[in-house]
């Protein structure tokens, strides 16, 4: 149906008169117009700019074409004109005349140098433009014709004609003739003659193929499919026709009736199955291909459409109506899209779901599809991410507005429809917590916030106007309405902040949460999460995305732009762009990004310049440091950056121009610098500036300097007067005398109070007044006499004013000119010291540090691997002595008829750890319950265990694991929940308790421990943890069979390991060595022990152990063929080189004399176990008794005493097994 | 006018107080309150008072009021003093009394529950009229008598009424927290929501995070979360419970925090039970004994 989206995406909109015709330049964004007013426009559509007009027909100018590479254009007009133009030279070239009538439409040919235009002489003609001629006229159109375009690749021409016909026309006849001259022979001719009719005059260049008749009435604009053979057609009957062609024939397919006035113009869309058309009746109407229904219409309230065009790449239209034209697109071309962490989500062109890890760049395979999400031609909008459900929410503006809540798949296979899908009427849903999303309907004004079963929790009515929502931080929504956004609290149901920024189109996070930066048509604002505003800025070209740099600068697209702000709004141009890109993530140089076709790209950027810029903002010098020793971080922008923001200091730092340094260095006042460069340059001006602010710091002494090289005398005396320095007031004196320049020398004197060479002074220059008056005035009765006699006066002819007291220029108290006034030591930043000072230690000391790290890490890694090497070998150990032990598995039979457990009857109210051991037939589960009774119960009749006491650790270790504390309401004790090893388990039947050390924890943390009880020789520590390992294994749960086999295993060894341990240890009771060394039993004893240590199976390390014990001990007491078959034993287990070594020396001294002295109860060749409780040999045949728990063996003796192994388990009682899968 | 309704100016007052922020409750400025408003705001503060401790310049505070509300409010404050009985006593003559009045059914509900009455704790919390506190009280009753499936009734009736109120999140987070499979992951996002907004988090939040945790099996999120709690407020009792139980689960000895829960809590129900067990086991152990002693 007719579904009218009530927003057009118009892009660019001209006020002109009556728009005739329009043509897109193929590659720029510019938009050729001709008016029914005589003029050509050309407008920048993407900046909204008019670059030129062309005014040189004479009335109203219908067709207008770009040549598709040239800089050129054609144009036909009523002035029966066909004018070709240059844009670059910006006059008409040529003007082609032959139009009887109107011209209609012009087109160039896509590859050859024509141009076809129509004309309503009720020809058609087409034109060389290279040599300017009329090549062919094509006649047979009895009205005028409206419209001829060339095929995009066929020779074929279709036209259409008020005679209501449309005609298709085959000119291969007039490339051939035009086309290279081959040579053609008769026969070519010929067949070329009698296979294309000729017309009625005898012209075989263009001939009609088809004359489709079907329009009512004539027939406005006509045009071809630009891949299929179709054709589609306009007319003033107000219906669209589509027709198709085959090699022989041209048919109608279908109608397309909805104009309710007389349609003007249509055409195919370039890439998707759609037909455009415009008409007269003030619509556009966009209508499907396949099914010929309308898509889209779009009305406006007062202009009739008279043409439309397509551009021939992009997704862009143009349509001109009465008042103008308008460039507008059909859909958003926004991918939707949102990240989280290392993935982008996004959707594609054909609505698959996809995924992009920016860390391994891959794009993922689809991982749904949304084929039935909103209408066919209507992209989705938005999409949210929910990491911790791994769910999307998808809005879409078909009908009306609408969302899905979908749960992603963990991988993608290929197209998966969405399955599972909630789905409401909404316009926009944001996630807006873990387990609640918000959905805002703007037909109603209102919010609901629902949680993941799409179910509403809370209703809140929002500001009058808004249009959008977004995420707010959690618990928040921002509320976009025209003029404002509110940053609205969900909870308390009200708007906490507001913020006025009208036009705001999207919200972008960073990555921290504490800003968000508001995205409108030209604008930036940042703000804080509490929507304080930080900064905005302007932008003239479209803003179309932004993304935040961990570092804090958002990076935002414009159309042709990636640009950078940081948070205090300084921005810059970061590069250009080829196309437009939506960013979605940047992470050091790489910009990650989608284009139109929503494909992720990957754009490499260089972020020095925001980088340097933000560490300059955040005083983070010595990464500004880094940065212009790293990178070629220099220019003049740069440098002007830094000047205008307040860091001439800095700026100094990057610039060699000796000009600009100085201007620097007077800014901020480094004045040894200045000077520098003022003596480099030694320009007069410089130096008077340079004095000027070296004044200002009260430097005298460049002042000095700079006086001299402006050779100012008497300023520099003043200099000198104020500083004190007569010396040098004294050589300015007689410099001034040497110049002859009375004034300063009179200066000189004055200052330094010199009379004599005043009264000389003024005598020299025949001043004899003055030189009396001064002789007066000082009292220098002598000098008036003499100055009288020059003269030839007497004092009475003098007539005097009365004298002052001479005068005596003060002293200085303080010898100023000695040194510079004491100034405030200009504190030199971290970086200029940096720079100055330290830049060496900085740069040359770092790397060899950095290098050294590097190396030091290196050998750090280089153990890591020996030590991972080390475990891989134990665990090749383990694996072998697995191996070995598996003959000596039993697997017990599975107890089925479990009694179940007399435990309260279930009345309101049992508790989870009731529930435990009414669900499990495990002696585990009934510990955690608490029902120890019933616990030993099963483990007696399991394992015959008898002797508890060893398992209360672990039965309270069990049970204190299986309940937590929630705290609740105040006052009231904490709600107790129990853990369950069931996590995913609701089924109160089935839920199982937690059991802490679980065979997986055993396995790597208690059994590494034992082992390194036992290599580190702590043997008792080791006894006791191999019992624990015991204990906690007696009393446990696994899941799986496999994982009882693991236990199994890891019972044995525990098993083996004790006992061996125990040996080894009662070796060590019976005495210090010279208590054995006397006794002949203990010796023995001692003797056969350590033979018995070598027995029972450990890991092949630790029975090297044994056996080098055993052969020491064997070899010291004489005992040479024990010691050899020892050493015998341990060359066959292989080692440690030194060991072997150790061994083989054994070995070939034991083999001269391979004799035993003391005879023990040790048969090296016979088969036989050790007696856990009486360590003595079980020879194989001999009866023996087991614990049914470990499996070690006793002499029979011993039934019905307690296992000495684990200390629980009464030997020889039988029990059905252990248990410890439920 | 409902006090828990979002435009209630109590409302940030009534959220502090459940999201365990005693401390914001007790400075909270009452000043503004419109009259109605005073004495629930008063209420509030003293149950603050009462939970921070101690409960004793509570009990003088409220010494001779008038008003059932404070009475009520003494009646919880004998009641964390430990004079379980006075309190019991005073709760039952205000139940008879005045059972409309809603402080009073809820503080008289929790001294009675404290007191093991919980039927006559449910009796006069069943009265309520639209109180989303006695609805979480009623919830956490019926919790501590195992019956999780009236607790979600009441939740699930609550949340007809009440919408996303935090209170309602707290309650079905506690019977989720009993369900268990996804209410737990939905109980954790929903405490992990308040212990991470630096405005609400509390350490009482943080160890319902830890204990979702927990029972999610997220052991080292759980152990974090356990220690930012710790470092805001070493003494809790339930802080150093679960750490205890954690450190067990995590197969790691627990001994330290067992002894320094005794010290600061020594009649936790962690300890009393553990004791309890131990006893249990000895009695139990000895029905078997080996045929022949080694």
């Amino acid at each position: 149906m007719a579904s009218s989206t009530p927003n057009m995406l118009t892009k660019f909109e001209s006020k002109s008169s009556r728009a005739k015709g329009i043509a897109f330049h193929p590659k720029r964004p510019w938009i050729l117009v001709s008016l029914h007013s005589s003029t050509i426009q050309l407008w920048d559509y993407r900046m909204g700019t008019l670059i030129d007009r062309f005014e040189e027909h004479d009335g109203p100018v219908r067709g207008i074409d770009f040549h598709k590479t040239q800089p050129l254009f054609v144009s036909g007009g009523d002035d029966y004109k066909i004018k070709v133009w240059s844009y670059q030279t910006r006059r008409c070239l040529f003007t082609l005349n032959g139009h009887l009538d109107y011209v209609r439409t012009v087109f160039f040919h896509h590859e050859l140098p024509w141009i076809i235009s129509s004309s309503d002489d009720q020809t058609i003609r087409i034109w060389n433009w290279q040599n300017r001629s009329l090549i062919c006229t094509m006649t047979g159109h009895n009205h005028y014709t409206m419209c001829a375009q060339f095929h995009p690749k066929d020779d074929l021409v279709v036209s259409a004609s008020l005679d209501q016909s449309v005609r298709v026309w085959d000119i291969s006849g007039l490339r051939k003739k035009h086309s290279a001259p081959t040579s053609m022979t008769f026969e070519d001719q010929m067949s070329r003659a009698n296979q294309n009719q000729a017309d009625m005059f005898g012209n075989t260049d263009a001939v009609v193929k088809f004359v489709l008749e079907g329009h009512d009435r004539g027939v406005n604009w006509v045009a071809f499919h630009p891949t299929l053979p179709l054709i589609v057609s306009a007319g003033d009957d107000r219906l669209v026709k589509l027709w198709r062609m085959s090699e022989t024939k041209a048919w109608e397919v279908d109608t397309c009736r909805g104009h309710f006035q007389n349609a003007s113009g249509c055409l195919f869309h370039p890439h998707q199955d759609l037909i455009l058309s415009v008409g007269e009746d003030k619509t556009i109407r966009v209508w499907d291909l396949n099914k010929r229904t309308s898509v889209q219409s779009f009305k406006r309230e007062n202009d009739r459409f008279w043409v439309i065009a397509a551009h021939p790449e992009i997704n862009l239209f143009a349509a001109g109506h009465d008042n103008g034209v308008m460039v507008f697109k059909l859909e958003r071309e926004r991918p939707a899209s949102a990240f989280y962490q290392n993935n982008l989500f996004f959707i594609t062109k054909d609505k698959h779901v996809r995924s992009y890890d920016f860390q391994k760049n891959v794009e993922s395979p689809t991982l749904l599809t949304l084929k039935k999400l909103g209408s066919p031609w209507v992209p989705p909008r938005s999409l949210s991410f929910n990491p911790a459900e791994r769910a999307i929410l998808v809005t879409t503006p078909a009908d009306g507005g609408s969302y899905e809540l979908i749960n992603l798949p963990r991988d993608g296979s290929g197209s998966v429809d969405a399955t599972d899908t909630k789905r409401g009427q909404g316009n926009s849903a944001v996630f807006v917590a873990r387990n609640r999303f918000a959905v805002f309907t703007s037909a109603n004004q209102q919010i609901d916030i629902k949680d993941l079963s799409n179910s509403t929790t809370k209703t809140i009515k929002p500001p009058t106007g808004t249009t959008d929502i977004y995420f707010g931080g959690t618990g928040n929504l921002l509320l976009i309405t025209p003029t404002t956004v509110h940053l609205y609290d969900i909870q308390q149901k009200k708007s906490v902040a507001e913020l006025a920024v009208s036009g705001v189109k999207y919200v972008v996070w960073s990555n921290d949460g504490l800003y968000a930066a508001l995205l409108s048509k030209h604008n930036v604002t940042i703000v804080t999460k509490a929507l304080e505003q930080v900064s905005t800025l302007h932008e003239t070209i479209r803003i179309k995305s932004a993304t935040w740099d961990d570092a804090g600068v958002l990076l935002y697209s414009t159309l042709n732009h990636i640009k950078y702000t940081l948070l205090n709004g300084d921005n810059g141009i970061v590069r250009t762009l080829d196309q437009t890109v939506y960013l979605v993530r940047v992470k050091a140089r790489s910009v990650y990004c989608l284009d139109r076709n929503a494909k992720p790209k990957l754009l490499n950027i260089d972020p020095t310049e925001y980088r340097f810029k933000l560490a300059l903002v955040k005083r983070n010098y010595e990464e500004m440091l880094q940065i212009i020793k790293n990178s070629s971080l220099v220019g003049q922008s740069i440098i002007s950056y830094l000047q205008k923001k307040g860091y001439p200091e800095i700026a100094l730092q990057f610039v060699q121009d000796p000009q600009t340094r100085f201007e620097l260095a007077i800014e901020c006042g480094n004045l040894d610098v200045a000077v520098e460069m003022a003596k480099q340059l030694d320009r007069p001006k410089l130096w008077s500036r340079l004095t000027a602010e070296a004044l200002a710091h009260g430097n005298h002494q460049i002042v000095e300097m700079s006086y001299q090289k402006l050779r100012q005398f008497d300023k520099l005396s003043f200099l000198y007067l104020a500083t004190g320095d007569e010396a040098k007031l004294t050589r300015m004196a007689k410099i001034a005398e040497h110049r002859g320049d009375f004034t300063a020398r009179f200066q000189n004197a004055l200052y330094l109070g010199d009379v004599n060479d005043r009264i000389q002074m003024f005598k020299e220059i025949d001043l004899y007044p003055l030189a009396y008056m001064t002789a007066k005035s000082h009292g220098l009765e002598e000098e008036c006499e003499s100055i009288l006699e020059v003269t030839g006066l007497t004092e009475e002819q003098i007539t005097l004013p009365s004298i002052g007291s001479p005068l005596t220029p003060p002293k200085p108290v303080v010898p100023t000119f000695k040194a510079n006034w004491p100034t405030k030591a200009t504190s030199q930043s971290f970086f200029e010291k940096a720079l100055l000072g330290q830049v060496e230690g900085l740069s040359l000391e770092d790397e060899p540090t950095a290098a050294s790290n590097g190396f030091g890490f290196d050998e750090a890694g280089e153990e890591d691997g020996a030590k991972r090497n080390g475990n891989l070998i134990d665990a090749e150990d383990d694996e072998d002595a697995a191996g070995w032990d598996m003959g000596d598995d039993i697997v017990p039979e599975v107890e089925s008829d479990f009694v179940n457990v007399d435990s309260a009857e279930a009345g309101a109210g049992s508790s989870e750890a009731d529930l435990w051991a009414r669900n499990s037939p495990l002696a585990a589960d009934h510990v955690a319950g608490g029902s120890f009774e019933t616990a030993m119960q099963l483990l007696n009749r399991q394992l015959g265990a008898v002797n508890f006491e060893p398992l209360k650790p672990r039965f309270l270790e069990i049970y204190q694991a299986s309940k937590t504390y929630l705290p609740a309401s105040a006052g009231l004790p904490p709600l107790i929940n129990y853990v369950r090893r069931t996590v995913d388990e609701t089924d109160p039947r089935k839920v199982l308790p937690i059991i802490p050390r679980d065979i997986e924890s055993l396995a790597t943390n208690d059994l590494q421990k034992g082992y390194d009880a036992m290599r580190t020789n702590k043997l008792e520590d080791g006894a006791r943890i191999f019992q624990g390992i015991l204990h906690a294994l007696l009393v446990n749960a696994v899941s799986t069979a496999s994982e009882v086999e693991e236990a199994k295993k890891l019972i044995t060894s525990a098993c083996e390991y004790s006992i061996a341990m125990a040996i080894e240890l009662s070796r060590r009771k019976l005495g210090t060595a010279e208590e054995i060394a006397a006794s002949p039993e203990k010796l023995k004893r001692s003797l056969e022990l350590s033979a018995y240590f070598t027995i029972p199976k450990l890991e092949v390390p630790h029975r090297q152990i044994a056996l080098v014990s055993a052969m020491k001990l064997a070899y010291t007491n004489k005992n040479l063929n024990s010691a050899l078959s020892f050493a015998n034993r341990m060359l066959a287990n292989g080692g440690a080189a030194k060991m072997l070594d150790n061994a083989r020396k054994t070995k070939a001294q034991c083999e001269r004399n391979p004799n035993d002295v003391h005879d023990i109860e040790f048969d090296q060749f016979a088969e036989f176990d050790i007696c856990a409780a009486s360590h003595t040999p079980i020879y194989s045949g001999s009866a023996y008794e087991v614990c049914a728990f470990d499996g070690s063996k006793y002499h029979s003796k011993y039934k019905g005493t307690v296992c000495a192994v684990c200390g629980v388990c009464e030997v020889g009682k039988n029990g059905s097994g252990l248990k410890l899968v439920a | 006018m409902d006090p828990f309704s979002a435009e209630g100016e109590l409302l940030n007052l009534h959220n502090h107080f459940h999201q365990g922020q005693f401390q914001e409750v007790i400075d909270f400025d009452t000043a503004g309150l419109s009259p109605e408003n005073a004495l629930p705001a008063r209420v509030l503060s003293l149950r603050a008072q009462i939970a921070l401790g101690p409960a004793e310049d509570v009990i003088a505070d409220v010494q001779g009021e008038k008003e059932p509300d404070l009475a009520a409010v003494g009646a919880l404050a004998e009641l964390a003093a430990g004079n379980e009985s006075k309190a019991v006593t005073i709760a039952e003559k205000l139940a008879q009394e005045s059972g409309d009045n809603a402080a009073v059914q809820l503080l008289a509900g929790i001294v009675l529950q404290a007191a093991g009455k919980s039927e006559e704790a449910l009796t006069l919390l069943s009265q309520h009229q639209g109180n989303l506190e006695a609805v979480a009280l009623i919830v956490q009753i019926q919790l501590q008598q195992n019956r999780t499936d009236l607790a979600i009734k009441e939740v699930q009736a609550a949340r007809r009424w009440a919408q996303d109120s935090l209170l309602v999140n707290l309650a079905e987070s506690w019977v989720g927290m009993r369900v268990g499979g996804e209410k737990y992951q939905q109980a954790f996002y929903v405490f992990e929501e308040l212990a991470q907004a630096p405005a609400t988090s509390s350490s009482q939040s943080l160890v319902s995070q830890a204990v979702a945790e927990i029972h999610l099996g997220r052991l080292e999120e759980a152990e974090a979360a356990l220690q930012q709690a710790l470092a805001k407020d070493p003494k809790n009792a339930e802080i150093i419970a679960n750490t205890a139980v954690l450190n067990i689960i995590a197969g790691k000895d627990a001994k330290d925090f067992i002894n320094s829960l005794s010290t600061v809590a020594p009649d936790h129900h962690y300890l009393q039970d553990l004791e309890e067990k131990s006893a249990l086991f000895d009695k139990a152990a000895t029905k078997y004994s080996a045929k022949v002693s080694a």
